[in-house]
């Protein structure tokens, strides 16, 4: 029995929830039928309303949603987009916060004027070449801040040198782009665009040299004597890149010099106008130098082969009494003038055959003096062995 | 006399002065420890790495196919980030009406247009709890020196509870496509222009589960001596094999079981706990029985902004196991109208209808139920699920009547009743409570109520449990008791007299 009223309850209000819902469906109806608007436009959706009902309504764009209220004229219900929502292109779609839930959606599309052209060009530098480019990307955009309709036209402008460009590209994506290529020169290109008659302002590309080709380098000195006191000075040749320009100030030489025995020394330069300098001491003994020039990674220079001629071919010493004191000297240069100061002159002690101490002293007015003293070496029989510029002499036997 | 009382001073007065020298010292003690106390060294700096998962919409990438610069992983995955993070941040505007974060992640002349609807909806007391559930990216082009992207989101799915003067207005669930324009700015991605270019309402179509529910004769199970904490330490196969061979010989031939929201890692399913999970349905197939696992167990937030938590653990938890062949059907939540009244009503059956699309878009073989707490409420959303379940606590008397009722207003869905039993427990706490032959009747009874009709069942439960968490029914100690007996097995081990009815009457 219950169960039978339950459900005649439930038939009753079934049919009551389903009338009203019929007589709103005639009771709110859209009147507005434009479904495109201009951004900035004034937008006011409005209902034909017989009832006295005067719901909200929901509306969404691409930031985010709102619920706004109606003005009611005379049976019209007026709802006025606010301008956070008209002012914005994209779709908006709205909902009548009523029993039958009205919905919908219109477009705002931009105003076809430009006035900004948001432009974004990178990388600011490129190689010379004709293969690296920069891009240059515009968003031009409506006095709303909106991007302008896809498929609109932007003239991009170049010039570089003597060439003067001017390129149609079509907006896709709601942006424009156009890859602005190098020359084989070096140089600036300037870069503007345009948009529905507004010209961007000006902006710069700068073509920098392409990576450098193999080089030649050269040595000046004084004289050709290992001297260890005159410089001897490197230069490369005019470097350029494979297109001839001048390869930028400031790139890096670095010079290497292997001698004789092998070993490496190393001086380093950055160029001025294609031109690196960069200078060495000479040794202080006669050698023979390989010099070879690299720009890391990059291009290198062919060898170039130097020698040194010893300064001292003989040398006098002089022991006092004990033989403790020794004096080398003098130390005559190659027109027997006494070598300048600084002469590196070392003393190796050797007793059976084992090495004791080795004693250095720079020569002084062509002279280089040794105390061996008592504390260091005891009164017993030494070997010593002398040697500077590469002459050695040898003392077996020594008593000191 | 004279002499006592001295003496009795004598302690009080040595008592009292030990007494307060102690409390002077336990307090400077306790200003001396304080001072000590401060910052960690370590964290001085600040770099320390906290990245928590706040904001895990479905999202997935087209193939990389853009103009202009080849675009790297490294790269993509940050402006990803950035766009999530832009999401949450405009969210969180929108349902607080305040500006924090927006102006990481949108450009300057961008973020002017959130700050008019904040300024306006604060205005007007509308406040807006949004959440996007899926993104569709796909990267229309990257700029040659990578500062500039442009992206296109397809068929973002919102969904949006919009209030006014607190009170609910509007619930919409919209499809929308946006284009989008990047900046990379002080290291962030942020958003210089967004457009929404199409929206639509979004419905999600029923698409009945390939599979059904019939003839089920099952019973909820926990392991006997870890109820409510199955995938805990005391985890132990053998155990669980030893209580399915029972379940098995008893003449049942399904088992429902909870997965515990919390325990399991929240957004990021812990892969042991997963581990675990699995093998209990591999030992479940061993037994040929098949089991209904219960998602969300122990949760009750139900914000819309953590919902992508929420559909980030379902849909590990269901794509992992979708393919076992011991699995029978999902039960989205257990009891959510209890809920109701502490979460709205209103947003409980939102989040349980975007769970369902969820579960079903990911797995739409096995059925899927919610396992409402009684019948009156298993009505709600019958349309979305693929059979309707219920708990039955009440008298067996109406259980005939009950179900005819339900089964008159669900005619084309097939009905389990997933939780029925009676607490065997009388005494202190319930000296008028129910036996163990009571339970027994109540048992034969209600088998004879299920051949009778062909009801689908499973019973509440195999255990008596020695020990309930408080989470699952309080504190109190006569609550405590009556769930401890609900069992067909006693705390010894041994069967209670209801034990033969628990597959036939």
């Amino acid at each position: 029995m219950t169960l039978k009223y339950t459900y005649l309850l439930f038939y009753v209000w079934m049919v009551l929830l389903s009338m009203p819902s019929y007589a709103n469906n005639g009771a709110i109806e859209l009147i507005t039928k434009t479904t495109q608007f201009e951004a900035g436009q004034s937008i006011s959706l409005k209902f034909s309303n017989t009832d006295n009902e005067t719901p909200s309504l929901y509306v969404s764009n691409s930031y985010g949603s709102t619920i706004i209220k109606p003005e009611i004229d005379s049976g019209i219900l007026n709802y006025q987009i606010p301008q956070s929502i008209s002012n914005k292109t994209g779709v908006v779609n709205w909902k009548l916060l009523a029993n039958n839930s009205l919905s919908g959606a219109f477009t705002i599309i931009s105003k076809q004027k430009a006035v900004a052209l948001e432009t974004y060009l990178g990388p600011p530098s490129i190689q010379a070449g004709g293969t690296d480019y920069s891009m240059l990307v515009v968003i031009p955009t409506d006095y709303l801040d909106n991007p302008l309709a896809d498929s609109t036209k932007v003239t991009v402008k170049h010039q570089f040198l003597d060439n003067q460009n001017e390129e149609v590209v079509l907006m896709k994506n709601r942006i424009a782009y156009k890859n602005i290529y190098s020359e084989t020169k070096t140089g600036r290109i300037l870069v503007s665009s345009e948009c529905l008659g507004f010209n961007s302002k000006e902006y710069t590309v700068n073509v920098l040299p392409a990576i450098p080709t193999d080089f030649n380098i050269s040595h000046s000195r004084n004289h050709d004597y290992a001297d260890g006191n005159q410089i001897t000075t490197f230069s490369t040749s005019i470097i350029k890149d494979q297109f001839g320009n001048l390869v930028s100030d400031g790139t890096y030489i670095d010079f290497f010099i292997t001698n004789r025995s092998n070993h490496i020394l190393k001086t380093s330069s950055t160029t001025i106008k294609g031109i690196a300098v960069a200078k060495m001491i000479h040794p202080d003994h006669e050698d023979q130098w390989t010099v070879k020039a690299f720009v890391e990674g990059m291009a290198e220079s062919k060898p170039i082969e130097l020698a040194y001629k010893t300064i001292i071919s003989d040398f006098n010493v002089l022991f006092s009494e004990d033989y403790r004191t020794v004096t080398i000297g003098p130390l005559k240069s190659f027109m027997n003038q006494m070598v300048p100061d600084g002469l590196e002159v070392s003393l190796s002690v050797f007793q059976n055959e084992i090495k004791l101490n080795t004693l250095t002293k720079s020569s002084f007015e062509g002279y280089a003096t040794f105390k061996l003293d008592t504390n260091n070496f005891p009164s017993e029989n030494y070997t010593l062995k002398i040697e500077t510029a590469g002459v050695q002499k040898t003392y077996p036997n020594v008593k000191l | 006399m004279t002499g006592i009382n001295k003496n009795i001073l004598r302690s009080v007065l040595v008592l009292s002065y030990i007494a307060i020298i102690a409390l002077v010292l336990f307090g400077i003690g306790s200003l001396y420890s304080y001072l000590n106390t401060g910052a960690d060294r370590s964290t001085m700096l600040h770099t320390e790495i906290k990245k928590i998962d706040q904001y895990l919409p479905k999202l997935e990438w087209a193939p990389l196919n853009n103009e202009g610069r080849p675009m790297d992983a490294q790269t993509l995955n940050a402006l990803q980030n950035d766009y999530l993070d832009a999401w949450y941040v405009k969210h969180v505007a929108y349902k607080t009406n305040t500006l924090a974060g927006i102006e990481d992640y949108y450009t300057e002349n961008a973020r002017k247009n959130i700050t008019a609807f904040v300024a306006q909806n604060k205005l007007n007391h509308i406040a807006i709890e949004g959440t996007t559930l899926e993104h569709h990216l796909s990267l229309d082009f990257f700029s040659e020196d990578g500062q500039l992207a442009v992206v296109t989101d397809k068929n973002v799915i919102e969904f949006k509870r919009v209030f006014e003067n607190y009170t609910l207005q509007l619930e919409t669930k919209e499809q929308s496509t946006y284009k989008l324009i990047f900046l990379l700015e002080d290291g962030f991605w942020r958003i210089r222009h967004m457009i929404k270019e199409k929206s639509k309402d979004y419905k999600n179509k029923f698409a009945h589960a390939s599979t059904e529910v019939s003839k089920v004769k099952g019973i909820n199970y926990y392991p006997q001596a870890s109820p409510w904490d199955m995938y805990g330490d005391k985890f132990d196969a053998a155990i669980i094999t030893k209580d399915f061979k029972i379940i098995k010989e008893a003449g049942l031939n399904s088992i429902r079981i909870f997965i515990p929201y919390e325990d399991f890692g929240k957004a990021n399913v812990k892969p042991e706990k997963l581990t675990k999970l699995k093998t209990v349905l591999n030992l479940a197939e061993a037994e040929k029985l098949k089991v209904v696992a219960t998602l969300f167990d122990f949760y009750g937030d139900y914000t819309v902004l953590n919902w992508t938590l929420n559909q980030h653990h379902a849909e590990t938890i269901v794509s992992a196991l979708k393919d076992h062949s011991a699995l029978l059907a999902w039960d989205i939540k257990n009891e959510p109208n209890l809920d109701f009244e502490s979460r709205h009503k209103d947003l409980v059956i939102a989040w349980l209808d975007n769970m369902i699309d969820l579960v079903k878009s990911t797995d739409p073989k096995h059925p899927v139920t919610i396992g409402w707490s009684n019948a009156e409420s298993a009505t709600i959303l019958k349309d979305k699920l693929d059979f309707i379940s219920f708990h039955y606590y009440e008298d067996l008397d109406d259980l005939e009547a009950t179900y005819k009722h339900l089964k008159s207003e669900v005619t084309n869905k097939t009905i389990a009743i997933t939780e029925f039993g009676l607490s065997s427990y009388k005494g202190f706490w319930n000296p008028f409570g129910n036996n163990e032959d009571d339970q027994s009747d109540y048992h034969k009874k209600a088998q004879g109520i299920f051949s009778e009709n062909d009801i689908n069942f499973m019973s509440w439960t195999l255990y008596d449990f020695t020990e309930i968490p408080k989470e699952v029914v309080g504190r109190l100690p006569w609550r405590k008791q009556a769930q401890e007996h609900f069992g067909f097995i006693d705390q010894n081990g041994e069967t209670k007299p209801a034990f033969k009815y628990i597959s036939k009457k």
